[in-house]
């Protein structure tokens, strides 16, 4: 069976943002089919089944998103370039002067600007608009560009997924494959529990997904399982750094959308301290998940996030460590065995 | 080897500034490969290849090896603080891939990019001070590995895109350099037989020393620059530009050599190669405001490959207009007068 590290890598090289979650759930579904049951809803979500040593006691729920943030073509330009609206926040700064993969043919193409040389100072001291970014894929006229492209395309950040220095990882879409990728390994090991799991469709515009899904499946209590913005950089006062990384998986007891679950937060610490896992929590109330849509859903569910510490979410080089997420993987075995019991 | 290729092995090759090493090395190589003369390297390390020396003076194609930069200034917590080495838009630098090349070899890092939470709502971009590396180690191991001085190039490698359009970071001057050594190619190819010097000049980014150093010691009767210039895009002014594929931007200023350009235009025209002309008021930015002064003068032509996105990771050139520089060149070193 694959390794963490290689399986995060393939599913991050693959293109999805939100809405054209095809070839991720494709993948995952090749992954997982010989471990439990599966549907795909009629939103794309995949919704699985695995069966554990023991009945559960409490329906729990594992989910983490498959989609990515991108673009979509939104006009062509008299000159053959392309104008794009972004899927999900993007801060256009992360995104000029990167290259980029377009519609289904993934054809190269660059993301422009005006050279330095022909601003003045004001213009060099303004950030960049989502506006003012145009993508070139190298035609000169309308007429060639739509013969290629149309309206609608996704567009997304070329993979460059690669190990750097101490054990860290950077690369596109890590939010949230890497959260798909731990659930695969954990479909594919033995479970002391019957568990649902849902890889989710299109997060990253509103958690459209995961409502749907936590109304199918019904859960007593679910952990979403996900990335979350770390301030650890050099320079950055404790108060502002939130969570760091190579610290262990963050669980928050609240953020932006969600206030979590006290007993099951409180739980899941004292898991962890009891199993000698690292682990944090979010100093500071930011971000979200899809812990909002869940505890909303149907009924209504306990829920809890177990979350990456990661840097730089959101855009073609967001860091993490690899640590963490073997730690992270350790833990949620042991809240599968605490909450499902 | 074709001249995609050319391209391709010195923009895969580093070269700040001052550390042009690794792309000296590869035109070297590029060189020897094609037995285009005997190359050697000046003390400020500019790149020299003569060939059919003797008699008189020779003919001069020029064009930089240097591309612009990051240099470490300090290496806190397992983060980099930087300068620029040449004009770096710091606009484009957050979440960009860079490579830092260390003394024990290069190292893939990541500009780091402020954190929402940490950012106001219409900030610019952050100010050099304020520019980190995030390099993955520990404050212990970075501190072990990376050093002040250790120099940092994007990482962003070499792209075809649609037709004959190709992005990379140091296509200004590689573009340049490629267009020269295939210019010496086709001129040995053509049986051209008088003395000839190719330069790749270091420096330029900074002020041009390489060039003017090298042309005083190599004394040519005239030269041929090769550089890029703005190409045509979304956002920047029309007037301001040539077009991609249009073929090379013959500089016509009062500091460039009137009859070589004119010949030069002339023979274009008769070869039906494209030209744009490029019209600056005074010297034009370029080495070639260097070599024009050095020694006691040196008639100097300034052709410029037209390009996007100039000192960004994603610079595009079309390799019709590498070719077409190098054609000019062969054919007004050829047929000009000089």
């Amino acid at each position: 069976m694959m390794e963490l590290l290689e399986l995060t890598r393939e599913l991050c090289a693959l293109p999805g943002i939100s809405g054209e979650e095809g070839k991720v759930a494709e993948y995952i579904t090749n992954c997982i089919k010989d471990c439990c049951e599966y549907k795909i809803d009629l939103l794309g979500n995949i919704l699985a089944w695995k069966k554990g040593k023991n009945p559960a006691g409490k329906k729990l729920l594992l989910n983490a998103h498959m989609d990515e943030v991108g673009f979509t073509v939104c006009f062509i330009n008299s000159d053959g370039t392309l104008r794009v609206h972004p899927v999900g926040g993007v801060d256009a700064a992360v995104v000029v002067g990167r290259r980029v993969l377009v519609g289904e043919k993934l054809l190269p193409g660059v993301v422009g600007t005006t050279p330095i040389h022909l601003m003045d100072a004001a213009a060099r001291d303004k950030g960049v608009k989502m506006d003012d970014l145009y993508i070139d894929i190298g035609v000169d006229s309308k007429e060639e560009a739509e013969k290629l492209v149309s309206l609608g395309d996704s567009v997304t950040f070329e993979p460059g997924f690669e190990a750097f220095g101490e054990g860290y990882l950077m690369g596109k879409a890590l939010d949230d494959r890497a959260g798909c990728a731990m659930l695969i390994k954990l479909i594919q090991s033995e479970l002391p529990y019957d568990c649902m799991f849902a890889f989710t469709v299109q997060e990253e515009i509103g958690c459209v997904g995961a409502k749907a899904a936590a109304y199918t499946l019904q859960p007593d209590l679910s952990i979403i399982v996900e990335t979350t913005t770390a301030g650890d950089l050099a320079g950055v006062a404790e108060s502002k750094k939130v969570c760091a990384l190579n610290k262990g998986p963050v669980i928050p007891f609240m953020d932006r959308g969600t206030v979590y679950d006290r007993e099951m937060y409180a739980r899941a610490h004292r898991i962890s301290r009891e199993k000698g896992i690292a682990c944090q929590t979010k100093e500071g109330v930011y971000g979200g998940t899809e812990g909002r849509s869940i505890q909303t859903a149907a009924g209504g569910a306990k829920v809890l996030a177990v979350s990456l510490p990661c840097r730089y979410l959101h855009s073609p080089s967001c860091v993490l460590a690899q640590q963490d997420m073997q730690e992270e993987l350790k833990l949620l075995e042991y809240l599968i065995e605490e909450f499902a019991k | 080897m074709n001249l995609e290729q050319i391209v391709q092995r010195l923009c895969a090759a580093p070269g700040l500034s001052g550390r042009e090493d690794d792309a000296r090395a590869a035109a070297m190589n590029i060189l020897e490969e094609l037995e285009l003369g005997n190359c050697s390297v000046t003390p400020l390390g500019s790149l020299i290849c003569r060939s059919n020396m003797g008699g008189e003076r020779p003919v001069m194609l020029e064009a930089h090896l240097d591309q612009v930069g990051m240099v470490v200034t300090r290496v806190e917590e397992g983060f980099l603080h930087v300068a620029n080495c040449g004009g770096i838009d710091r606009r484009l630098l957050p979440a960009q891939r860079v490579t830092v090349h260390t003394a024990s070899g290069p190292r893939a890092c990541v500009v780091a990019s402020t954190p929402p939470h940490l950012k106001g709502d219409d900030e610019g971009p952050a100010k050099w001070e304020d520019i980190l590396i995030d390099t993955g180690y520990s404050a212990e191991e970075a501190g072990e590995i990376f050093a002040p001085g250790d120099t940092i190039t994007p990482q962003a490698g070499f792209v075809n895109l649609q037709g004959s359009r190709i992005s990379s970071p140091a296509l200004d001057d590689r573009a340049g350099c490629a267009a020269v050594l295939w210019a010496a190619k086709l001129l040995k190819e053509a049986g051209y037989n008088r003395p000839l010097v190719l330069a790749l000049c270091s420096f330029e980014e900074l002020g041009g020393q390489g060039a003017a150093t090298a042309a005083f010691a190599e004394a040519p009767r005239c030269c041929y620059a090769v550089d890029v210039s703005f190409a045509a895009a979304s956002g920047i002014p029309e007037a301001k530009c040539g077009k991609l594929a249009q073929g090379p931007m013959v500089g016509v200023a009062p500091i460039m050599n009137r009859e070589m350009t004119q010949v030069m235009l002339a023979i274009a025209k008769e070869n039906g190669i494209l030209t744009q002309l490029e019209v600056m008021g005074g010297s034009t930015g370029t080495d070639a405001d260097k070599i024009v002064s050095a020694v006691g003068g040196i008639p100097t032509a300034l052709l410029s490959i037209p390009q996007r996105n100039m000192h960004t990771p994603v610079e595009v050139v079309d390799l019709q207009d590498i070719e077409n520089t190098a054609r000019l060149m062969a054919l007004a070193v050829m047929g000009g007068d000089r």
